[in-house]
């Protein structure tokens, strides 16, 4: 626990968090928005190709996507670091933190899994069981990422810029 | 009018549902926003870069049979955003990042009819594997990219620009 609040009182963790600049904790939170919007749409595109939605469309020359899905992925991955460390405490004793980097794990596994089993296919337009029930999965990794995402602000400890309460609003 | 409206709406028994009179309302909705805004990035984001040069393999027409899917992620972030509007809307109708942030949704669809009221979409639609889209699909492309990081980026602002939560 101590480690925890020298991670999160740090010189860093406490600027993102605390910091009254709008390129501290808003712009990297922005940053993880933007990194999931394509990291998981990306994704969800070639899941729903290959699924049978837009057949004519070809499988193969969509793999290029994958240079913006990993850039996403590394976006998301500093940026979450860096929202950890602004709130190590809160975080990491959540226990939905834990299924989200479960379900993060899957998703990315599942990801280079398409890739190498699927794009990896000389006959890439016939498309097998198997790879749809990789593309099922992938919805279901990336689906339960984003859920328990959003959850670990009403879970557990509430965590985030100080002020911001991030919680169902009363009355 | 706004003021009025907010004032009836915030009345309403869906208001006291979506605002916590039913648990788990806002959280649940918040999950679905993410996962629209997942779709529309996704889908849209396809098709812009194909349009920008990426994944030039990709004939254009055959990829808006995905745009069912883009138009669907909107639909629930319709839903979802005006539930969390009714739930408290004087946290929004006051609020500068709330405003900037239907204007850039307002911008990405008239971009979105400029496409296709101008033509543009009928010469793009025929565009085959390997080749280049005209100039001005390009800049449509780029704009629309542009025009939904900034509804990303907005809606974020929303708690921190503005006055929400």
């Amino acid at each position: 626990m101590s480690f925890l609040l020298s991670v999160e009182n740090s010189a860093f963790g406490t600027w993102v968090r605390e910091s009254k600049s709008l390129w501290a904790y808003p712009t990297i939170l922005f940053l993880h928005t933007v990194g999931l919007g394509f990291l998981v749409g990306l994704n969800a595109a070639i899941d729903l190709r290959i699924l049978g939605f837009a057949r004519k469309v070809p499988l193969a020359p969509m793999e290029s996507f994958y240079k913006i899905m990993w850039a996403a992925f590394w976006v998301n991955a500093l940026s979450g670091t860096a929202l950890l460390i602004a709130d190590a405490t809160t975080k990491l004793l959540n226990p939905v933190f834990y299924i989200k980097m479960s379900f993060v794990a899957l998703a990315v596994i599942n990801m280079v899994a398409i890739r190498r089993r699927v794009f990896g296919r000389p006959s890439l337009d016939d498309i097998a069981g198997f790879a749809r029930a990789l593309a099922i999965t992938s919805l279901i990794f990336w689906g339960g990422a984003i859920t328990a995402g959003r959850l670990m602000a009403y879970f557990g400890p509430v965590s985030g810029a100080p002020g911001l309460e991030n919680s169902i609003p009363s009355r | 009018m706004l003021q009025m409206f907010s004032v009836w709406l915030h009345g309403t028994t869906l208001s006291w549902a979506v605002a916590g009179g039913v648990p788990w309302i806002w959280p649940l909705c918040e999950t679905l926003h993410f996962m629209g805004l997942a779709l529309v990035v996704g889908i849209v984001g396809v098709f812009d870069l194909r349009m920008l040069g990426m994944a030039k393999g990709l004939p254009i027409g055959p990829l808006q049979r995905l745009m069912p899917w883009a138009i669907f992620g909107f639909t629930i972030n319709l839903v979802t955003g005006f539930l969390f509007f009714a739930g408290d809307p004087f946290q929004y109708i006051h609020n500068v990042a709330f405003a900037f942030k239907l204007i850039f949704i307002g911008l990405a669809g008239v971009n979105a009819i400029l496409f296709y009221v101008t033509g543009l979409y009928r010469r793009v639609d025929s565009v085959g594997a390997g080749h280049d889209v005209p100039l001005a699909a390009k800049v449509v492309a780029a704009t629309s990219l542009f025009l939904w990081i900034g509804v990303m980026y907005w809606g974020r602002m929303l708690p921190f620009i503005g006055n929400a939560f």
